[in-house]
């Protein structure tokens, strides 16, 4: 027996889900229409309007429902210091650190050659003319410690050097009240590897 | 409780990894023995998971897993250190020698000259050596690792090699004194190459130059037509960028 076309309709929309398949598609469609209606009206509307009014900051390239985000918006912040980072979620989290006070540049990803990920799906393109609006001076590379985050901060380096900004990357190393003898191996090894001089 | 197929404290390397589910992680690796597989590492996302910087490319690490079929589990794995994390230019050569084996090698084909190799390999580029030597080098043991060895000790006539003469060489053909009756892909490569690419030794500057044209014309061969992602893509996004310096050239991270 063949399911009727709209309900297919509707397992194949949620295939495009990450890490959901043909089985979750229809464990999700059964749910959304036999035990949850109200819910499924609420996440219509929710994908709908977020694909109407959501766009990318034309500065910052985070998402946001303004042509300037919030953020980029605000004038009390600093304007000289650029700090690029990966993903939105990167940047919630180093504002609830409240440790920077000047402006993002959101990738929206990380170069990625395995994956085919190459400097143009990641804008570097728009974070080179962003850099280059002559009012920023250091530009602070806060891509993951990945290896694929590493590149992507190899890439900008590369591509903004000689070009008189200041380039710099956060830090790696033990985290803070870390204690030598918990802390991961990886992560210990590459302190030392990378540690500071403190007296000449 | 013996599980089925379990190996453990296997030597290996982290190629490639990608998302699995919610917090899971599907990491290829190359190991000692058993060649390259693929493990899942369970709840390797979750933000306080141990895993996470163990899991990382491009270090030594002891791997046990469990399981049968195409995908094992990943039961533990163990730093082993020695390397610092590769940056800069020495990090792309690491993307492309990691991508020449996802492309190349088969899975569960246990090629031994293959992960000294590799170790080696990455030992020269964490240090401080000539990165085009460190690339031939690999390149070079990698395609004889497969099976693929040009002949370099005589030419087509049985005779032995000149230093001095020049020889055409082509893929699954011996060193050819004289050149070939139609066009066919090949390139020049003198006598004193040869022997070099016998003997290992990439110290010449020449040696590198002569043996890059002979690598990129046997490596072609061996991916059939589809080009690698890592120079590639890098050198797609340079040019779209309008860069002139410092990004790598076709084919060839290792070149300034």
């Amino acid at each position: 027996m063949k399911n009727p076309p709209s309900l297919d309709q509707l397992i194949a929309a949620l295939k495009v889900l990450p890490g959901v398949g043909p089985k979750s598609a229809q464990r999700m469609a059964f749910h959304l229409l036999q035990r949850d209606q109200a819910g499924a009206l609420k996440l219509a509307r929710a994908i709908g309007q977020a694909l109407e009014n959501l766009q990318h900051c034309e500065r910052c390239n985070t998402f946001s429902e303004t042509a300037l985000c919030n953020l980029c918006a605000d004038a009390s912040r600093r304007q000289d210091q650029l700090c690029v980072v990966e993903m939105p979620a990167d940047l919630m989290t180093m504002e609830q650190a409240q440790c920077f006070e000047g402006l993002y540049f959101v990738l929206m990803g990380r170069v990625s050659p395995m994956d085919g990920i190459g400097p143009r799906d990641v804008h570097l393109d728009r974070l080179l003319n962003r850099a280059l609006d002559g009012q920023v001076e250091e530009v602070i590379l806060a891509t993951n410690f990945t290896a694929e985050g590493e590149l992507t901060a190899n890439m900008i380096t590369e591509l903004l050097r000689s070009r008189g900004l200041r380039v710099s990357r956060i830090a790696r190393g033990m985290p803070v009240g870390g204690e030598v003898e918990y802390v991961d191996l990886g992560t210990l090894a590459q302190s030392l590897y990378e540690r500071r001089t403190l007296s000449e | 409780m013996s599980q089925p197929g379990k190996v453990d404290r296997q030597p290996g390397y982290v190629l490639h990894t990608q998302a699995y589910r919610e917090t899971s992680l599907l990491v290829d690796v190359l190991t000692r023995d058993h060649g390259r597989l693929v493990l899942v590492a369970r709840g390797a996302r979750r933000p306080k998971a141990e895993l996470r910087g163990v899991l990382l490319p491009f270090h030594p690490l002891l791997l046990a897993w469990f399981g049968k079929g195409e995908v094992r589990t990943l039961h533990s794995a163990d730093w082993q250190g020695g390397l610092p994390q590769l940056s800069g230019r020495p990090l792309l050569c690491g993307f492309y020698f990691n991508e020449l084996l996802m492309r190349l090698t088969a899975r569960e084909d246990p090629l031994p000259a293959l992960y000294p190799l590799y170790g080696e390999a990455l030992q020269g580029l964490a240090g401080a050596a000539d990165l085009g030597s460190v690339v031939r080098r690999f390149e070079m043991g990698l395609v004889r690792a497969l099976g693929y060895s040009p002949l370099l000790s005589q030419d087509a006539a049985g005779r032995p090699i000149e230093p001095a003469r020049h020889y055409f060489c082509r893929p699954g053909e011996a060193p050819d004194a004289d050149a070939p009756p139609a066009a066919v892909r090949g390139v020049w490569l003198s006598g004193a190459t040869l022997q070099a690419l016998a003997d290992d030794d990439y110290t010449l500057a020449s040696t590198q130059r002569e043996a890059r044209s002979l690598t990129r014309l046997l490596l072609a061969e061996l991916l059939d037509g589809t080009p690698l992602m890592t120079p590639r893509l890098l050198e797609a996004g340079a040019g779209a960028l309008s860069l002139t310096t410092g990004w790598p050239k076709a084919a060839d991270p290792s070149t300034e």
